[in-house]
């Protein structure tokens, strides 16, 4: 509780670090994309506006992007439940206690580089493949990158994610006791399978909901693993916005701009929608 | 079953390094080799030799990162507390997510055209300015779990034995949180580590870093020395996975205590 009536300088800073550049960067790109400053400025204009919003690519790219997130983290969050049930109290004893750590250490640069490395028609699963004598040539080996289905995103964002997510889960896990009321589900007569898919699975998802959903909006503006193991088309809203801003024809900056401000729109309003659902189940559960 | 599932991951978690040390030692690897033909230090002499001007990479990337983490952890240290004690805490939480919720690519082209007429595009400073939005949220968010109640009681206690404010930071709470102060420093350091769209964007070109020489060498397709930035790009958090977990689980710990209902 804040004691003085004095504004603290530090929750002054603290707001104008976060929201400041933010909302100042929406401002400028609003202004920017209606004609009001910035190179081709010619006066008020909402010819970018109609052109970004009449372009079929703008809403293509927007939902691809969504997919693309509940994809990566919908198959990372399946893979992670599948280990976590599988390998239960394992996680936490031997080499793979420490090893599970290994891929946080790991930058989606370097994720999407080892993806190529891997998953490409040239790469370690392919020779597997030769050698093995499933495949002749390099073309024989299915295509997993560069594809629009975009395999090669969610499996990129999937080693990235899983661990994390295993991780996430177990903690959570034994923050809720989920092992004690397993116990007490299967005294009861449940089955192992019921006792997960009724007792543990709903109270992880109730506990973990929030920071999954955060996690599914940095999926939606990830930029580096697209940039590299994405199709040309449809890009990830990340990738189009900086393929048209950092194009030799500056003519396409101000759609840039706006493609930016409706995705920034988009994203903080999920965020904020996402904090106001917890604001009130907090409410709830204190009233409970 | 589970021990064989158990074995079975922890390969697929080593995989992916012993893949990078390879390509960063093949001369020839050609198809449809499961192994490298031949091996070769050049890439790792050229390294140490400057040959490509890596060495001053690599320093410049460190700088970056130590200048982004000291600051962040410092002015998210100080302002952590004021949010731990405020009764809108929900909502600065809420405004400490935006940067991520708006992703670097966003903020950065959005942020480019004020940096030109600050003359700080281009530039380390601006860089490192971008960088620390998204370091400072994350120092709050991680530091915020220090001011429990012992910390609050004990910094009641100094203060009502006559310590001074200045006293109390520096020989109370500073060395209270230490620990925790360390894996702040780290973690963000990392974000400016890691970073690759805010360089090439605020940096439009002009300041060279670990991410963006990796970047330039993979696309121009030589993958050894793209590797070799790789696996330098990976040093610094796993030599501290090595050397303490702690450093690396916090990012767990964030997202709990972010997201932490209770």
């Amino acid at each position: 509780m804040s004691r003085s009536r004095r504004p603290d300088p530090w929750i002054i800073l603290l707001a104008t670090m976060s929201a400041g550049p933010v909302l100042a960067g929406l401002v400028f790109m609003l202004l920017y994309s209606t004609g009001q400053i910035g190179l081709l400025a010619h006066g008020f204009t909402l010819h970018y506006w109609r052109v970004v919003l009449d372009d079929r690519q703008t809403w293509i790219t927007l939902a691809y992007s969504l997919a693309m997130g509940l994809a990566s983290l919908g198959a990372s969050l399946l893979l992670a439940l599948a280990l976590q049930a599988a390998l239960g109290a394992r996680l936490r004893r031997g080499a793979l206690r420490g090893l599970l750590f290994v891929p946080l250490a790991v930058p989606p640069l370097v994720a999407a580089l080892l993806s190529v490395e891997v998953l490409g028609n040239a790469g370690l699963l392919a020779r597997l493949a030769h050698a093995l004598g499933w495949i002749d040539q390099p073309g024989d080996f299915p295509s997993l990158l560069f594809t629009p289905s975009g395999v090669g995103i969610v499996l990129a964002h999937m080693t990235l994610v899983t661990p994390f997510l295993l991780l996430l889960l177990d903690r959570l896990g034994r923050n809720a006791r989920v092992a004690d009321l397993m116990q007490v589900a299967r005294t009861l007569g449940a089955s192992r399978w019921q006792a997960w898919r009724q007792v543990c699975l709903p109270v992880l998802m109730r506990a973990g909901m929030p920071v999954l959903s955060v996690y599914f909006i940095a999926l939606m503006g990830a930029f580096e693993v697209p940039l590299l193991v994405g199709a040309q088309y449809p890009a990830m809203v990340s990738v189009l916005i900086q393929r048209r801003f950092s194009q030799f024809d500056i003519s396409t900056r101000p759609e840039a701009y706006v493609l930016a401000s409706l995705y920034a729109c988009l994203a903080m309003g999920l965020l904020l929608a996402l904090f106001a659902w917890r604001g009130r189940r907090e409410a709830g559960e204190r009233a409970a | 079953m589970r021990r064989a599932l158990a074995w079975i991951l922890s390969g697929m978690l080593v995989l992916p390094l012993v893949l990078l040390v390879l390509l960063s030692l093949a001369r020839h690897w050609t198809w449809p080799a499961l192994l490298p033909a031949d091996l070769q230090l050049r890439q790792w002499r050229d390294l140490f030799a400057d040959a490509n001007g890596l060495g001053t990479v690599v320093l410049r990337s460190l700088g970056m990162g130590i200048g982004v983490a000291v600051a962040a952890t410092a002015l998210g240290f100080a302002s952590s507390r004021s949010l731990a004690r405020h009764a809108r805490q929900g909502r600065l939480l809420a405004l400490l997510h935006l940067p991520f919720a708006v992703s670097p690519v966003v903020l950065g082209v959005s942020l480019l055209y004020a940096f030109l007429r600050l003359h700080l595009a281009g530039h380390l400073l601006g860089v490192m300015l971008a960088q620390l939005v998204f370091a400072y949220a994350y120092a709050v968010i991680l530091l915020s779990g220090f001011w429990n109640p012992r910390a609050r009681s004990l910094e009641e206690l100094a203060s009502s034995l006559g310590a001074g404010r200045r006293q109390v930071w520096l020989h109370v709470l500073m060395p209270l949180a230490r620990p925790l102060l360390g894996v702040c420093l780290f973690q963000t350091f990392l974000i400016s580590w890691f970073d690759y769209a805010l360089v090439l964007l605020i940096g439009s070109g002009q300041v060279a870093t670990l991410t963006i020489t990796l970047y330039q060498y993979f696309s121009s397709g030589d993958i050894r020395l793209a590797a070799t930035c790789a696996l330098l790009l990976l040093a610094p958090p796993l030599l501290a996975l090595g050397l303490n977990q702690q450093l690396l689980s916090a990012t767990i710990v964030t997202h709990l205590e972010a997201h932490d209902d209770d």
